[in-house]
């Protein structure tokens, strides 16, 4: 059973998200790149990803984490980003209930998508 | 290839079929809707096909309910269900997309100035038109083109309120403006998924708006008072001086009959003393309080609406809960230039 079963699938996801996009956004080391005044297309983009990383049914590809993240890396994003993103990542599973050894496998999940959403 | 996958056999009952514009499509076992739809080469939008990205959303009669799970409470009431979590075991009748809205002839029985540049159109229809308040119609202009705006009655009034600014340049908002008593007026309708909802009648509202955006909001606190709605509402009218806000008695005699009404007015400037002064955001979340069991309905310009949205979302407001219908000049134009047969095009 995947973690996004274990956690309660979709419905779970939903305040998972809410949670997660809030934690980005009023974090200004990286705010800017998650800014968009497109809240509910921002929200299903989080959804999304949040998705992929806790195993559920995938909706994204290592190519669209390639396009989709290609102007955020030309207006600067770095590793150091992706890891602040991790760190909220964890902090939202924990809340939600995950257990530390779920936290760190969906760490790991993130981990494989850093080199697509990155670029390289 | 084996032509026998579409019959219905006896003991087979349990099957779901479809019925698309009159033709009915049976499904077969464990298929989706969204798979009998390709599968008859209606060429479906899809995307994940696993729930998440909402690409393949369509609209019917009683959908079943896994397919509605992840979707915000609006459209559920609406219908709307994604095609690649439907496995229909009795007969699912699609609607929506399928079938245009047919326009509906009403008749303007009044007219009335309400504030600089803004009259409230007071329209009877000829047929019966159903809609939830706050929802919108397009009025079709006299070339054909519409304009959306917003429903501030109530069905059972048995007329449509509108509130329709002046732009001038306009295609169609000049032409309602010369309007006269008797004069026929076509509307298309209705649309939106901004509207009360029955079922929470204690639930906090917070109806937040500026300009004509008051219109669907004054829609949405009536039609939750005739349901007998118990929480607290509180509706906030934005507007950048105190003469350009409207209905203010109006409103103030609505909330002196309702203990759960609460009317507010919010200015940038130029205040009198009895408006609150500052940025609408900013007021909203100080009257509003915590927010996390509020339902929010936002309405007014786009940048107004977003600026709104994402304020009220990080002060704890979940996203679901935050209720706006995005009033885009891109919703494509139903009427093709062929189709228009009267009138002059407006410059």
């Amino acid at each position: 059973m995947s973690l996004y079963e274990r956690l309660g699938g979709a419905p779970a996801l939903e305040s998972a998200v809410d949670d997660f996009y809030r934690r980005v956004l009023g974090d200004p080391r990286v705010a800017d790149f998650f800014d968009d005044v497109d809240l509910d297309g921002q929200i299903a983009k989080q959804r999304a990803f949040l998705t992929l990383v806790t195993g559920g049914p995938a909706e994204y590809t290592g190519k669209d984490l390639r396009t989709g993240h290609a102007p955020l890396v030309k207006r600067g994003l770095t590793d150091h980003h992706v890891d602040v993103v991790i760190e909220h990542l964890g902090a939202t599973l924990t809340e939600l209930g995950a257990a530390p050894a779920d936290v760190a496998e969906v760490a790991a999940l993130a981990e494989g998508s850093r080199d697509d959403i990155l670029g390289r | 290839m084996t032509s026998s996958g579409d019959e219905l056999k006896a003991g087979d009952a349990v099957r779901g079929s479809l019925e698309i514009d009159g033709q009915v499509l049976s499904l077969r076992v464990g298929e989706t809707v969204l798979e009998a739809l390709e599968r008859a080469g209606l060429e479906p939008a899809s995307g994940c096909r696993s729930g998440s990205c909402c690409k393949c959303l369509l609209q019917g009669d009683n959908p079943p309910p896994e397919s509605q799970k992840t979707l915000r409470s609006t459209l559920r009431q609406q219908g709307y269900f994604l095609a690649c979590q439907a496995r229909p075991t009795g007969q699912l009748v699609l609607q929506g997309t399928v079938r245009e809205t047919a326009a509906v002839a009403t008749r303007v029985v009044r007219t009335e100035v309400l504030a600089p540049q803004v009259i409230r159109l007071i329209l009877e229809p000829r047929s019966e038109l159903d809609y939830f308040p706050g929802q919108y119609v397009d009025v079709l202009g006299p070339d054909g083109a519409g304009r959306s705006y917003s429903l501030a009655s109530l069905p059972s009034d048995g007329v449509l309120e509108l509130h329709v600014r002046l732009i001038p340049g306009g295609r169609v908002s000049p032409w309602i403006h010369q309007l006269q008593v008797g004069d026929e007026v076509s509307v298309r309708g209705p649309y939106g998924q901004c509207f009360y909802l029955e079922g929470e009648p204690q639930r906090s509202l917070l109806l937040v708006g500026a300009g004509t955006g008051l219109a669907p909001l004054l829609g949405i606190a009536r039609d939750a008072l005739a349901h007998g709605h118990s929480g607290r509402i509180d509706l906030i009218q934005g507007g950048l001086r105190p003469d350009r806000l409207y209905l203010r008695e109006e409103l103030a005699n609505l909330a002196a009959e309702h203990a759960a009404l609460h009317v507010h007015a919010c200015v940038l400037e130029g205040g009198s003393g009895s408006e609150h002064v500052g940025a609408l955001n900013q007021v909203a979340l100080d009257i509003a309080g915590p927010l996390k069991q509020t339902r929010s309905y936002l309405c007014g310009d786009p940048a107004l609406v977003a600026n709104l949205r994402r304020s009220l979302f990080l002060a704890g407001a979940p996203s679901q809960e935050i209720l706006a219908d995005a009033f885009t000049p891109a919703r494509p134009d139903p009427n093709l230039p062929s189709q228009a047969t009267t009138g002059d095009v407006v410059g």
